[in-house]
């Protein structure tokens, strides 16, 4: 296992330094000027010449970006240029809210995408496959979005039982942060969930046309006890895999979930991040998202090198 | 080679379904030229595929209409703002009182030509970087890491990123889907380039004497295309999402040019006092998705699980 990590490691570190120098570049290297923005409409060229030179915007990039790196790894992620307030407290300030949404979404996935990929896979007749084929193709091709906004009229406008915007945290208030937090996740989690599902299902039906089955047919074990006891536990794999690839598009997803939901996290940082080219808070929140992507993935490598000790040994 | 190409050789349209050889359900053999044509038409045979085609080949007409469907195009401002569904405006109008069919009609055009130029070129240069370790070993690995490091992106964030670059408008969108692509081709063109490389054919025409770049082209390159097409359709799906995401959150198209996600964007606001504003988008951009998601469920089963 050991080893198996090990050799995994470089091109880790490849990802997220190149992703580094990314974040930190790219938006440097577009037109417009970010001491100026900072200084607002009506400053003096001197008063831009004095920002630039207090945010260190006038050093060569290669000392800006060692600068920069240099604090992140020991906990100085910069200074915001539209809030003039460190960036690390901005994020401090929303970090809460996306974890609520991301978890409670990552649950309702797990339970709905494994859930409904059994129900799939375990049907024998001819109905409840085709229900359960429309459902997840309908699912496959609804955006999170568009599923909060049907949600959002259905759920909030003409039948008005649970708030459509804003939040309470679920730590501060239990009941009615989760009343505030079931919207926006099931939007996130349930037209991803279709994935997930369409993974267990096809391999449920994989492992049935096994060897392994048919003997136990033979052998007379009830269809249902193989099901549980052998197929399912066998079809788990892939969605172990499933789940732990979703979780970059989830935390993509809950961006734009923020913004439907009027969510004061941190996609609704970025975005105004974005829009007001504020770069040394948008490159950190690019390299988090990248960072948490990729051990998100290195994360299902070992629970499925754990599983599958070809995975482990193999090349 | 020759073996079936002398009948179909022209047009290879939707009208010839039932095919020249109607005994054999899809040829064995898995070549270029007529016998693509006879598999990606048994894919349209199918109920998914033939649904999936007659939804897009709708919504393109549609697309294609627009501008004489809705003469007096998509910034008409002359009703009032924000009626509901009338006679004269089915869907009623938005906050500058502009049609909102229209509008959907004409943001469709905008989706349905970012989709076909951004995901066909993805694809030709996603391919040609998972190719590329023909040219040298080396170049093949370099490409892979740059994929590897893309694909360390969500989706979303790659199109931030890209915003952040060049400003929000077409171009981000553009490069956001094209970049956005690229790691899923790239590797399953490489997958499929290391299989290949080991088949008999190629060793035979390598001893013949045919050259290197020859063989990967003339040979090589037809039998991976069956997997790049699927993916290009599964991939329109992650387009349309990636355009009304970025849209969705403010960073898309301009106004007053319509797209399906920008319309959700501005309709999103208003979903309290008209809710039918993002019905009409909404409907249209899961119409699309829908399309394609059936189109190449169609494709897969189609031209590679035989």
């Amino acid at each position: 296992m050991i080893r198996f990590l090990l050799r995994r490691v470089p091109s880790i570190l490849l990802v997220i330094v190149a992703t580094s120098v990314i974040a930190f570049l790219l938006p440097r290297l577009a037109p417009g000027d970010a001491a100026a923005a900072a200084a607002g409409p009506e400053a003096t060229t001197e008063q831009i010449e004095a920002i630039r030179v207090e945010m260190g915007l006038d050093r060569p990039l290669v000392e800006q970006y060692v600068g920069w790196v240099g604090g992140l790894l020991t906990g100085d992620l910069g200074q915001s240029l539209q809030f003039n307030r460190p960036v690390s407290e901005l994020i401090g300030d929303r970090i809460g809210s996306t974890l609520e949404l991301t978890i409670a979404a990552m649950l309702i996935l797990t339970v709905v995408g494994i859930g409904v990929g059994i129900f799939g896979g375990s049907a024998r007749s001819r109905l409840s496959r085709l229900t359960s084929d429309a459902t997840n193709t309908l699912l496959l091709a609804t955006p999170p979005f568009l599923a909060g906004l049907l949600l959002i009229i259905v759920l909030g406008v003409a039948f008005p039982v649970l708030p459509i915007s804003g939040e309470v945290a679920v730590l501060d208030d239990p009941m009615i942060g989760l009343q505030y937090l079931l919207l926006p996740a099931v939007a996130l989690a349930v037209p991803m969930s279709a994935g997930v599902a369409r993974l267990v299902q096809s391999s449920m039906h994989n492992v049935w046309q096994q060897d392994f089955v048919d003997l136990a047919v033979a052998k007379g074990v009830p269809r249902r006890r193989i099901n549980i006891r052998h197929v399912v536990r066998n079809s788990l794999g892939p969605a172990v895999v499933a789940l732990g690839m979703r979780f970059g598009d989830m935390l993509a997803g809950a961006v734009v979930i923020e913004m439907i939901f009027a969510r004061n996290g941190i996609g609704q940082l970025a975005v105004t991040g974005v829009q007001n080219a504020d770069y040394n808070l948008v490159q950190v929140i690019i390299v988090g998202a990248v960072l948490i992507a990729v051990l998100m993935q290195l994360m299902t490598e070992i629970a499925l090198a754990g599983l599958d000790p070809r995975v482990r040994l193999g090349a | 080679m020759a073996t079936n190409t002398t009948t179909v050789s022209g047009p290879g349209n939707g009208a010839d379904t039932t095919g020249p050889t109607g005994t054999v359900p899809g040829p064995p053999a898995r070549q270029s030229g007529a016998g693509a044509w006879h598999r990606y038409a048994s894919a349209l045979r199918r109920p998914r595929g033939a649904a999936g085609a007659g939804l897009l080949a709708l919504l393109i007409l549609a697309a294609v209409l627009a501008p004489i469907l809705f003469p007096n195009g998509y910034d008409d401002q002359s009703s009032g703002a924000l009626a509901g569904p009338s006679a004269g405006h089915w869907l009623g109008t938005d906050e500058l009182g502009r049609d909102i069919l229209a509008r959907t009609v004409f943001g469709l055009r905008t989706d349905i030509s970012l989709l076909l130029t951004a995901v066909p070129l993805s694809a030709a240069i996603g391919t040609l970087m998972g190719l590329a370790g023909v040219i040298t070993r080396w170049l093949g690995t370099g490409m892979q890491r740059l994929l590897d490091i893309i694909l360390g992106f969500p989706g979303l964030i790659l199109g931030m990123t890209i915003v952040l670059v060049v400003g929000t408008g077409w171009l981000a969108l553009f490069l956001s889907i094209l970049v956005v692509g690229l790691p899923m081709f790239g590797r399953q063109a490489r997958a499929g380039l290391l299989v290949e490389q080991e088949r008999e054919y190629v060793l035979a025409a390598r001893v013949l004497g045919v050259r290197k770049r020859t063989v990967m082209v003339r040979h090589v390159l037809p039998n991976i295309v069956d997997p790049i097409v699927v993916n290009a359709s599964v991939f329109m799906v992650v387009a349309i999402f990636i355009e009304a995401g970025l849209s969705i959150v403010g960073l898309g198209i301009e106004p007053p040019v319509p797209s399906l996600g920008a319309m959700l964007n501005t309709g999103a606001r208003y979903v309290e006092v008209h809710p039918a504003y993002i019905i009409g988008p909404g409907l249209v951009l899961l119409l699309l998705a829908l399309g394609f998601t059936l189109l190449s469920d169609a494709l897969n089963k189609a031209v590679l699980k035989r």
